[in-house]
Protein backbone atom coordinates (compact mmCIF):
# COMPACT_ATOMS: atom_id res chain seq x y z
CA UNK A 1 0.00 0.00 0.00
CA UNK A 2 1.25 3.48 -0.85
CA UNK A 3 1.39 6.32 1.63
CA UNK A 4 0.97 9.93 0.63
CA UNK A 5 0.96 13.27 2.38
CA UNK A 6 -0.38 16.31 0.66
CA UNK A 7 0.35 19.94 1.58
CA UNK A 8 1.15 19.20 5.21
CA UNK A 9 2.00 22.14 7.47
CA UNK A 10 2.66 22.09 11.18
CA UNK A 11 3.69 24.71 13.72
CA UNK A 12 4.71 24.11 17.30
CA UNK A 13 3.62 26.58 19.94
CA UNK A 14 6.34 27.25 22.44
CA UNK A 15 5.48 29.34 25.45
CA UNK A 16 6.90 32.85 25.29
CA UNK A 17 8.23 32.33 21.80
CA UNK A 18 6.97 32.66 18.29
CA UNK A 19 5.44 29.50 16.86
CA UNK A 20 8.16 27.65 14.99
CA UNK A 21 7.08 26.09 11.71
CA UNK A 22 8.17 22.46 11.78
CA UNK A 23 6.73 21.56 8.38
CA UNK A 24 5.82 23.85 5.51
CA UNK A 25 3.62 22.59 2.69
CA UNK A 26 5.13 19.10 2.45
CA UNK A 27 3.81 16.72 -0.23
CA UNK A 28 5.27 13.29 -0.72
CA UNK A 29 4.34 9.82 -1.90
CA UNK A 30 5.86 6.55 -0.76
CA UNK A 31 5.05 4.01 -3.44
CA UNK A 32 3.80 0.53 -2.68
CA UNK A 33 6.64 -1.73 -1.65
CA UNK A 34 9.15 1.10 -1.55
CA UNK A 35 11.73 1.75 1.15
CA UNK A 36 12.07 5.50 1.42
CA UNK A 37 14.51 7.47 3.58
CA UNK A 38 13.83 10.90 5.06
CA UNK A 39 17.28 12.42 5.39
CA UNK A 40 18.08 15.75 7.00
CA UNK A 41 19.83 17.52 9.85
CA UNK A 42 18.29 17.38 13.32
CA UNK A 43 15.37 19.73 13.79
CA UNK A 44 14.50 19.66 10.12
CA UNK A 45 11.01 18.28 10.74
CA UNK A 46 11.46 14.74 9.47
CA UNK A 47 10.42 13.04 12.73
CA UNK A 48 7.39 15.33 12.94
CA UNK A 49 6.34 14.22 9.45
CA UNK A 50 6.69 10.57 10.46
CA UNK A 51 4.59 11.17 13.59
CA UNK A 52 1.93 12.94 11.53
CA UNK A 53 1.74 9.95 9.17
CA UNK A 54 1.31 7.61 12.16
CA UNK A 55 -1.35 9.88 13.69
CA UNK A 56 0.68 10.68 16.81
CA UNK A 57 0.77 14.33 15.83
CA UNK A 58 -1.99 16.33 14.14
CA UNK A 59 -1.06 18.49 11.17
CA UNK A 60 -2.38 22.07 11.06
CA UNK A 61 -3.07 21.71 7.34
CA UNK A 62 -2.92 19.02 4.72
CA UNK A 63 -4.00 15.42 4.30
CA UNK A 64 -2.59 11.94 4.85
CA UNK A 65 -3.52 9.00 2.61
CA UNK A 66 -2.97 5.29 3.11
CA UNK A 67 -3.56 3.96 -0.41
CA UNK A 68 -6.78 5.61 -1.62
CA UNK A 69 -8.07 6.06 1.91
CA UNK A 70 -7.95 9.51 3.48
CA UNK A 71 -6.83 8.86 7.07
CA UNK A 72 -6.31 12.52 8.03
CA UNK A 73 -9.15 12.45 10.56
CA UNK A 74 -8.36 9.00 11.92
CA UNK A 75 -6.61 8.49 15.24
CA UNK A 76 -3.32 6.67 15.64
CA UNK A 77 -5.02 3.55 16.91
CA UNK A 78 -7.33 3.39 13.90
CA UNK A 79 -4.46 3.92 11.44
CA UNK A 80 -2.30 1.21 12.96
CA UNK A 81 0.86 2.12 11.13
CA UNK A 82 3.76 -0.01 12.30
CA UNK A 83 5.98 2.42 14.18
CA UNK A 84 9.47 1.79 15.51
CA UNK A 85 10.44 4.48 17.99
CA UNK A 86 13.84 6.03 18.33
CA UNK A 87 14.29 4.85 21.94
CA UNK A 88 12.21 1.71 21.13
CA UNK A 89 9.48 2.47 23.71
CA UNK A 90 9.22 -1.20 24.65
CA UNK A 91 6.81 -2.00 27.47
CA UNK A 92 9.27 -2.27 30.34
CA UNK A 93 7.08 -4.44 32.55
CA UNK A 94 6.33 -7.03 29.84
CA UNK A 95 8.49 -9.86 28.61
CA UNK A 96 9.73 -9.96 25.03
CA UNK A 97 6.91 -12.37 24.23
CA UNK A 98 4.25 -10.10 25.71
CA UNK A 99 5.69 -7.04 23.99
CA UNK A 100 5.40 -8.72 20.59
CA UNK A 101 1.98 -10.18 21.39
CA UNK A 102 0.57 -6.83 22.54
CA UNK A 103 -0.86 -5.73 19.19
CA UNK A 104 -2.66 -9.09 18.84
CA UNK A 105 -4.01 -9.07 22.39
CA UNK A 106 -5.64 -5.65 21.99
CA UNK A 107 -7.46 -6.58 18.79
CA UNK A 108 -11.25 -6.38 18.98
CA UNK A 109 -12.71 -9.56 20.44
CA UNK A 110 -13.93 -10.94 17.09
CA UNK A 111 -10.60 -10.51 15.32
CA UNK A 112 -8.42 -11.58 18.23
CA UNK A 113 -6.55 -14.82 17.59
CA UNK A 114 -6.65 -17.49 20.30
CA UNK A 115 -3.70 -18.13 22.61
CA UNK A 116 -2.32 -20.82 20.34
CA UNK A 117 -2.39 -18.63 17.24
CA UNK A 118 -0.79 -15.76 19.17
CA UNK A 119 2.00 -18.06 20.39
CA UNK A 120 2.56 -19.27 16.83
CA UNK A 121 2.71 -15.77 15.37
CA UNK A 122 5.04 -14.51 18.12
CA UNK A 123 7.20 -17.61 17.60
CA UNK A 124 7.53 -16.80 13.90
CA UNK A 125 8.55 -13.25 14.65
CA UNK A 126 11.05 -14.37 17.29
CA UNK A 127 12.62 -16.61 14.66
CA UNK A 128 12.65 -13.73 12.20
CA UNK A 129 14.54 -11.49 14.64
CA UNK A 130 16.69 -14.39 15.85
CA UNK A 131 15.71 -14.08 19.50
CA UNK A 132 13.91 -17.42 19.93
CA UNK A 133 15.39 -18.14 23.35
CA UNK A 134 14.83 -14.63 24.73
CA UNK A 135 11.04 -14.65 24.88
CA UNK A 136 10.89 -14.62 28.67
CA UNK A 137 13.39 -11.77 29.11
CA UNK A 138 12.41 -8.24 30.08
CA UNK A 139 13.50 -5.37 27.82
CA UNK A 140 15.96 -4.23 30.50
CA UNK A 141 17.79 -7.54 30.12
CA UNK A 142 18.43 -7.05 26.39
CA UNK A 143 21.18 -5.26 24.49
CA UNK A 144 20.40 -2.23 22.35
CA UNK A 145 20.38 -4.20 19.12
CA UNK A 146 18.12 -6.85 20.62
CA UNK A 147 15.68 -4.20 21.87
CA UNK A 148 15.63 -2.69 18.41
CA UNK A 149 14.69 -6.02 16.86
CA UNK A 150 11.98 -6.64 19.48
CA UNK A 151 10.54 -3.20 18.70
CA UNK A 152 10.47 -4.14 15.03
CA UNK A 153 8.84 -7.53 15.69
CA UNK A 154 6.24 -5.85 17.91
CA UNK A 155 5.36 -3.44 15.10
CA UNK A 156 5.19 -6.28 12.54
CA UNK A 157 3.00 -8.57 14.65
CA UNK A 158 -0.23 -6.88 13.59
CA UNK A 159 0.78 -6.96 9.91
CA UNK A 160 0.74 -3.21 9.44
CA UNK A 161 0.02 -1.64 6.08
CA UNK A 162 3.10 0.55 6.36
CA UNK A 163 6.21 0.55 8.48
CA UNK A 164 7.55 3.81 9.92
CA UNK A 165 10.95 3.87 11.57
CA UNK A 166 12.28 6.85 13.52
CA UNK A 167 16.10 6.87 13.56
CA UNK A 168 16.00 3.08 13.81
CA UNK A 169 19.73 2.66 14.34
CA UNK A 170 20.41 5.92 16.13
CA UNK A 171 21.22 4.52 19.55
CA UNK A 172 23.39 1.61 18.45
CA UNK A 173 27.13 1.20 18.07
CA UNK A 174 28.69 1.02 14.62
CA UNK A 175 28.99 -2.75 14.27
CA UNK A 176 25.42 -3.53 15.37
CA UNK A 177 24.24 -0.70 13.19
CA UNK A 178 25.80 -2.20 10.06
CA UNK A 179 24.44 -5.67 10.81
CA UNK A 180 20.93 -4.41 11.46
CA UNK A 181 21.04 -2.25 8.36
CA UNK A 182 21.81 -5.31 6.23
CA UNK A 183 19.18 -7.28 8.06
CA UNK A 184 16.52 -4.63 7.45
CA UNK A 185 17.40 -4.37 3.73
CA UNK A 186 17.14 -8.14 3.47
CA UNK A 187 13.84 -8.12 5.35
CA UNK A 188 12.49 -5.44 3.03
CA UNK A 189 13.49 -7.35 -0.10
CA UNK A 190 11.58 -10.36 1.19
CA UNK A 191 8.40 -8.62 2.29
CA UNK A 192 8.27 -5.40 0.24
CA UNK A 193 6.36 -3.73 3.04
CA UNK A 194 5.96 -0.04 2.25
CA UNK A 195 8.46 1.59 4.60
CA UNK A 196 9.59 5.06 5.53
CA UNK A 197 12.52 5.71 7.79
CA UNK A 198 14.03 8.83 9.26
CA UNK A 199 17.78 9.29 9.56
CA UNK A 200 20.42 11.97 9.78
CA UNK A 201 23.10 9.60 8.47
CA UNK A 202 23.48 9.82 4.69
CA UNK A 203 25.41 6.54 4.36
CA UNK A 204 22.52 4.81 6.04
CA UNK A 205 19.98 6.50 3.78
CA UNK A 206 21.88 5.82 0.58
CA UNK A 207 22.72 2.23 1.42
CA UNK A 208 19.24 1.21 2.54
CA UNK A 209 16.67 3.22 0.68
CA UNK A 210 15.21 2.93 -2.80
CA UNK A 211 14.71 6.68 -2.89
CA UNK A 212 15.91 9.41 -0.55
CA UNK A 213 14.06 12.57 0.46
CA UNK A 214 16.29 15.42 1.61
CA UNK A 215 14.71 17.59 4.24
CA UNK A 216 15.69 20.93 5.67
CA UNK A 217 13.85 23.56 7.73
CA UNK A 218 10.51 21.84 7.29
CA UNK A 219 10.68 21.63 3.51
CA UNK A 220 11.56 18.93 1.02
CA UNK A 221 14.73 19.99 -0.75
CA UNK A 222 14.97 17.14 -3.23
CA UNK A 223 13.64 13.62 -3.85
CA UNK A 224 15.50 11.08 -5.89
CA UNK A 225 17.54 7.96 -6.28
CA UNK A 226 20.82 8.08 -4.36
CA UNK A 227 22.76 8.38 -7.61
CA UNK A 228 20.58 11.24 -8.89
CA UNK A 229 21.03 13.22 -5.71
CA UNK A 230 24.78 12.96 -5.84
CA UNK A 231 24.98 13.82 -9.54
CA UNK A 232 22.41 16.60 -9.68
CA UNK A 233 21.92 18.30 -6.33
CA UNK A 234 18.92 20.59 -6.68
CA UNK A 235 20.25 23.46 -4.59
CA UNK A 236 23.10 24.71 -2.43
CA UNK A 237 21.76 23.07 0.71
CA UNK A 238 21.70 19.60 -0.86
CA UNK A 239 25.15 20.16 -2.34
CA UNK A 240 26.57 21.23 1.02
CA UNK A 241 24.75 18.55 3.00
CA UNK A 242 25.94 15.73 0.73
CA UNK A 243 29.37 17.32 0.36
CA UNK A 244 29.45 16.80 -3.41
CA UNK B 1 37.59 1.66 53.06
CA UNK B 2 37.60 5.42 53.03
CA UNK B 3 35.06 7.17 55.21
CA UNK B 4 32.74 9.55 53.43
CA UNK B 5 33.03 12.27 56.06
CA UNK B 6 35.85 13.56 58.16
CA UNK B 7 33.68 14.17 61.25
CA UNK B 8 35.18 12.79 64.42
CA UNK B 9 33.40 9.98 66.25
CA UNK B 10 32.33 12.45 68.96
CA UNK B 11 30.27 14.45 66.48
CA UNK B 12 28.85 11.32 64.98
CA UNK B 13 27.71 9.81 68.26
CA UNK B 14 26.41 13.17 69.49
CA UNK B 15 24.28 13.57 66.39
CA UNK B 16 23.00 10.01 66.45
CA UNK B 17 22.31 10.27 70.18
CA UNK B 18 20.49 13.56 69.76
CA UNK B 19 18.34 12.11 66.99
CA UNK B 20 17.50 9.02 69.02
CA UNK B 21 16.61 11.11 72.08
CA UNK B 22 14.41 13.31 69.94
CA UNK B 23 12.60 10.32 68.45
CA UNK B 24 12.16 8.76 71.90
CA UNK B 25 10.70 11.91 73.48
CA UNK B 26 8.51 13.06 70.63
CA UNK B 27 7.46 9.82 68.95
CA UNK B 28 7.95 6.72 71.07
CA UNK B 29 7.00 8.22 74.43
CA UNK B 30 3.55 9.48 73.34
CA UNK B 31 2.76 6.11 71.80
CA UNK B 32 3.67 4.39 75.06
CA UNK B 33 1.56 6.85 77.03
CA UNK B 34 -1.44 6.06 74.86
CA UNK B 35 -1.06 2.33 75.43
CA UNK B 36 -0.39 2.68 79.17
CA UNK B 37 -3.32 5.03 79.73
CA UNK B 38 -5.63 2.91 77.61
CA UNK B 39 -4.88 -0.17 79.69
CA UNK B 40 -4.54 1.52 83.09
CA UNK B 41 -7.90 0.28 84.35
CA UNK B 42 -7.38 -3.21 83.07
CA UNK B 43 -8.36 -5.17 80.00
CA UNK B 44 -11.99 -5.50 81.03
CA UNK B 45 -12.46 -1.76 81.20
CA UNK B 46 -10.53 -1.36 77.95
CA UNK B 47 -12.86 -3.64 76.03
CA UNK B 48 -15.99 -2.22 77.63
CA UNK B 49 -14.80 1.26 76.67
CA UNK B 50 -14.29 0.13 73.10
CA UNK B 51 -17.63 -1.63 72.89
CA UNK B 52 -19.49 1.41 74.20
CA UNK B 53 -22.17 2.59 71.78
CA UNK B 54 -20.38 5.84 70.94
CA UNK B 55 -17.00 4.16 70.43
CA UNK B 56 -18.46 1.62 68.04
CA UNK B 57 -20.33 4.25 66.06
CA UNK B 58 -17.18 6.41 65.85
CA UNK B 59 -15.08 3.49 64.57
CA UNK B 60 -17.77 2.64 62.05
CA UNK B 61 -18.04 6.26 60.94
CA UNK B 62 -14.29 6.65 60.44
CA UNK B 63 -14.03 3.43 58.45
CA UNK B 64 -17.07 4.36 56.33
CA UNK B 65 -15.68 7.81 55.56
CA UNK B 66 -12.29 6.36 54.59
CA UNK B 67 -13.96 3.70 52.45
CA UNK B 68 -15.79 6.40 50.48
CA UNK B 69 -13.14 9.11 50.34
CA UNK B 70 -10.09 7.01 49.42
CA UNK B 71 -11.55 5.47 46.23
CA UNK B 72 -13.07 8.84 45.27
CA UNK B 73 -9.79 10.70 45.53
CA UNK B 74 -7.91 7.83 43.90
CA UNK B 75 -10.11 8.02 40.82
CA UNK B 76 -9.82 11.78 40.78
CA UNK B 77 -6.06 11.70 41.31
CA UNK B 78 -5.42 9.23 38.50
CA UNK B 79 -7.67 11.16 36.10
CA UNK B 80 -6.02 14.47 36.98
CA UNK B 81 -2.50 13.07 36.66
CA UNK B 82 -3.41 11.47 33.32
CA UNK B 83 -4.91 14.67 31.93
CA UNK B 84 -2.01 16.80 33.13
CA UNK B 85 0.70 14.53 31.75
CA UNK B 86 -0.89 13.47 28.46
CA UNK B 87 -2.81 16.50 27.23
CA UNK B 88 -1.75 20.00 26.33
CA UNK B 89 -4.17 22.67 27.50
CA UNK B 90 -3.95 26.26 28.69
CA UNK B 91 -3.76 26.84 32.44
CA UNK B 92 -2.13 23.48 33.15
CA UNK B 93 0.43 24.75 35.64
CA UNK B 94 -2.31 26.73 37.40
CA UNK B 95 -4.35 23.54 37.71
CA UNK B 96 -1.40 21.73 39.32
CA UNK B 97 -1.22 24.51 41.90
CA UNK B 98 -4.98 24.48 42.45
CA UNK B 99 -4.90 20.77 43.30
CA UNK B 100 -2.59 21.62 46.18
CA UNK B 101 -4.93 24.18 47.77
CA UNK B 102 -5.99 21.82 50.60
CA UNK B 103 -2.35 21.52 51.66
CA UNK B 104 -2.00 25.28 52.05
CA UNK B 105 -5.37 26.06 53.59
CA UNK B 106 -6.10 25.24 57.22
CA UNK B 107 -8.48 22.27 57.44
CA UNK B 108 -10.81 24.32 59.67
CA UNK B 109 -11.21 26.83 56.85
CA UNK B 110 -11.99 23.96 54.48
CA UNK B 111 -14.66 22.73 56.86
CA UNK B 112 -16.08 26.24 57.25
CA UNK B 113 -16.55 26.51 53.49
CA UNK B 114 -18.84 23.48 53.53
CA UNK B 115 -20.64 24.82 56.59
CA UNK B 116 -21.19 28.06 54.68
CA UNK B 117 -22.57 26.28 51.62
CA UNK B 118 -24.73 23.64 53.29
CA UNK B 119 -25.46 25.18 56.70
CA UNK B 120 -28.90 26.33 57.80
CA UNK B 121 -27.95 29.94 57.13
CA UNK B 122 -25.83 28.90 54.16
CA UNK B 123 -26.34 29.28 50.42
CA UNK B 124 -28.19 26.01 49.96
CA UNK B 125 -29.53 25.78 53.52
CA UNK B 126 -33.17 26.62 52.86
CA UNK B 127 -33.37 24.50 49.75
CA UNK B 128 -31.84 21.50 51.52
CA UNK B 129 -34.18 21.92 54.46
CA UNK B 130 -37.32 22.02 52.31
CA UNK B 131 -36.16 18.86 50.53
CA UNK B 132 -35.17 17.25 53.82
CA UNK B 133 -31.63 16.54 52.74
CA UNK B 134 -29.19 16.35 55.61
CA UNK B 135 -25.61 17.15 54.64
CA UNK B 136 -24.13 18.98 57.60
CA UNK B 137 -23.85 17.05 60.88
CA UNK B 138 -24.19 13.82 58.90
CA UNK B 139 -22.15 11.41 56.81
CA UNK B 140 -22.26 13.48 53.55
CA UNK B 141 -20.79 16.53 55.27
CA UNK B 142 -18.01 14.53 56.92
CA UNK B 143 -17.22 12.83 53.61
CA UNK B 144 -17.07 16.18 51.80
CA UNK B 145 -14.78 17.76 54.39
CA UNK B 146 -12.50 14.73 54.47
CA UNK B 147 -12.41 14.54 50.67
CA UNK B 148 -11.40 18.19 50.55
CA UNK B 149 -8.53 17.72 52.97
CA UNK B 150 -7.20 14.54 51.31
CA UNK B 151 -7.81 15.77 47.75
CA UNK B 152 -4.18 16.20 46.61
CA UNK B 153 -2.54 13.07 47.97
CA UNK B 154 -2.91 10.69 45.02
CA UNK B 155 -2.62 13.28 42.25
CA UNK B 156 0.40 15.03 43.71
CA UNK B 157 2.44 11.86 43.88
CA UNK B 158 1.42 10.65 40.43
CA UNK B 159 1.96 13.81 38.39
CA UNK B 160 5.77 13.93 38.73
CA UNK B 161 5.94 10.14 38.37
CA UNK B 162 3.95 10.14 35.13
CA UNK B 163 5.76 13.19 33.78
CA UNK B 164 9.09 11.47 34.37
CA UNK B 165 7.90 8.33 32.58
CA UNK B 166 6.75 10.25 29.53
CA UNK B 167 4.30 9.06 26.89
CA UNK B 168 6.52 6.89 24.70
CA UNK B 169 5.04 3.54 25.77
CA UNK B 170 1.53 4.95 25.47
CA UNK B 171 2.26 6.15 21.95
CA UNK B 172 3.63 2.74 21.05
CA UNK B 173 0.45 1.11 22.37
CA UNK B 174 -1.66 3.52 20.29
CA UNK B 175 0.14 2.64 17.06
CA UNK B 176 -0.45 -1.02 17.92
CA UNK B 177 -4.18 -0.38 18.00
CA UNK B 178 -4.89 -0.21 21.74
CA UNK B 179 -7.94 1.83 22.72
CA UNK B 180 -7.93 4.18 25.69
CA UNK B 181 -9.13 1.56 28.16
CA UNK B 182 -6.57 -1.05 27.06
CA UNK B 183 -3.88 1.62 27.01
CA UNK B 184 -4.54 2.56 30.63
CA UNK B 185 -4.90 -0.91 32.12
CA UNK B 186 -2.21 -2.68 30.12
CA UNK B 187 0.46 0.01 29.75
CA UNK B 188 0.00 2.97 32.09
CA UNK B 189 -1.39 1.33 35.22
CA UNK B 190 1.37 -1.29 35.61
CA UNK B 191 3.88 1.57 35.55
CA UNK B 192 2.11 3.66 38.18
CA UNK B 193 0.43 1.07 40.41
CA UNK B 194 2.88 1.46 43.31
CA UNK B 195 2.53 5.23 43.10
CA UNK B 196 -1.26 4.90 43.17
CA UNK B 197 -1.15 2.59 46.20
CA UNK B 198 1.28 4.86 47.99
CA UNK B 199 -1.02 7.83 47.40
CA UNK B 200 -4.02 5.82 48.63
CA UNK B 201 -2.21 4.96 51.84
CA UNK B 202 -1.29 8.57 52.55
CA UNK B 203 -4.84 9.57 51.69
CA UNK B 204 -6.23 6.90 53.99
CA UNK B 205 -3.99 7.88 56.90
CA UNK B 206 -5.05 11.49 56.62
CA UNK B 207 -8.73 10.61 56.11
CA UNK B 208 -8.86 8.55 59.31
CA UNK B 209 -6.96 11.10 61.37
CA UNK B 210 -8.54 14.35 60.20
CA UNK B 211 -9.89 16.48 63.02
CA UNK B 212 -10.15 20.17 62.10
CA UNK B 213 -12.25 20.10 58.94
CA UNK B 214 -14.50 17.34 60.22
CA UNK B 215 -15.07 19.02 63.59
CA UNK B 216 -16.70 22.00 61.85
CA UNK B 217 -19.15 19.97 59.76
CA UNK B 218 -19.86 17.20 62.26
CA UNK B 219 -20.93 19.52 65.03
CA UNK B 220 -21.52 17.78 68.31
CA UNK B 221 -24.00 15.08 67.43
CA UNK B 222 -22.87 12.06 69.41
CA UNK B 223 -23.57 9.31 66.91
CA UNK B 224 -22.27 11.31 63.92
CA UNK B 225 -18.69 11.47 65.08
CA UNK B 226 -15.48 10.11 63.69
CA UNK B 227 -12.84 8.59 65.94
CA UNK B 228 -10.74 11.75 66.40
CA UNK B 229 -13.88 13.71 67.31
CA UNK B 230 -15.10 11.06 69.73
CA UNK B 231 -11.68 10.91 71.38
CA UNK B 232 -11.82 14.64 71.94
CA UNK B 233 -15.38 14.25 73.19
CA UNK B 234 -14.43 11.59 75.74
CA UNK B 235 -11.45 13.64 76.81
CA UNK B 236 -13.58 16.73 77.45
CA UNK B 237 -16.31 14.77 79.24
CA UNK B 238 -16.45 15.21 82.97
CA UNK B 239 -16.46 12.38 85.40
CA UNK B 240 -14.30 9.33 85.88
CA UNK B 241 -13.58 7.07 82.93
CA UNK B 242 -13.47 9.88 80.39
CA UNK B 243 -9.73 9.88 80.04
CA UNK B 244 -9.24 6.09 79.85
CA UNK B 245 -12.06 5.89 77.32
CA UNK B 246 -10.39 8.55 75.20
CA UNK B 247 -7.12 6.65 75.34
CA UNK B 248 -8.80 3.31 74.60
CA UNK B 249 -10.28 4.71 71.40
CA UNK B 250 -7.01 6.47 70.61
CA UNK B 251 -5.24 3.14 70.80
CA UNK B 252 -7.45 1.83 68.00
CA UNK B 253 -6.65 4.87 65.86
CA UNK B 254 -3.01 4.18 66.67
CA UNK B 255 -3.43 0.57 65.60
CA UNK B 256 -4.89 1.69 62.27
CA UNK B 257 -1.92 4.03 61.80
CA UNK B 258 0.53 1.25 62.57
CA UNK B 259 -1.16 -0.99 60.00
CA UNK B 260 -1.01 1.82 57.44
CA UNK B 261 2.65 2.42 58.23
CA UNK B 262 3.43 -1.27 57.88
CA UNK B 263 1.76 -1.38 54.46
CA UNK B 264 3.66 1.75 53.43
CA UNK B 265 7.01 0.26 54.48
CA UNK B 266 6.12 -2.96 52.71
CA UNK B 267 5.31 -1.02 49.55
CA UNK B 268 8.49 0.99 49.66
CA UNK B 269 10.45 -2.19 50.05
CA UNK B 270 8.51 -3.81 47.23
CA UNK B 271 8.81 -0.89 44.81
CA UNK B 272 12.56 -0.63 45.45
CA UNK B 273 13.10 -4.31 44.68
CA UNK B 274 15.73 -4.65 41.94
CA UNK B 275 13.52 -6.13 39.26
CA UNK B 276 11.25 -3.11 39.19
CA UNK B 277 14.05 -0.58 38.77
CA UNK B 278 13.76 0.79 35.29
CA UNK B 279 16.97 1.14 33.31
CA UNK B 280 17.83 4.49 31.82
CA UNK B 281 17.11 4.28 28.14
CA UNK B 282 19.91 5.22 25.76
CA UNK B 283 19.18 8.40 23.87
CA UNK B 284 20.71 8.81 20.49
CA UNK B 285 22.28 12.06 19.32
CA UNK B 286 19.40 13.19 17.14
Amino acid sequence: MSVAVSHISKRFETRGQRAVPALRDVSLEVQTGELLALLGPSGSGKTTLLRIIAGLEIADEGQVFFGQEDVTEKSAYARKAGFVFQAYALFQHMTVFENIAFGLRVLPWKKRPNAEAIAKRVGELLTLIQLEDHEKRLPSQLSGGQRQRVALARALAVEPRVLLLDEPFGALDAKVRRDLRKWLRHFHEQTHLTSLFVTHDQDEAFELADRVVIFNEGRIQQIGLPSELRQNPANDFVRAFLEV
Amino acid sequence: MKRATTDSWVVRYLLIGFMLAFILIFLVFPVCVILIEALRRGLAFYFSALSAKHSISAIRMTLTVAAIVVPLNTIFGVCAAWAITHFKFPGKSLLISLIEIPLWVSPVVGGLVFALIFGRQGWLGTWLETHQIQILFALPGIVLATAFVTFPFVARGLIPLMQAQGSAEEEAALTLGANGWQLFWRVTFPKIKWGVLYGMILCNARAMGEFGAVSVVAGSVDDKMTMPLQIENYYQALGPGGLPRAFALASILLLLSVITLAIKIGLEWRSLAPHTVRPIKPVSPH
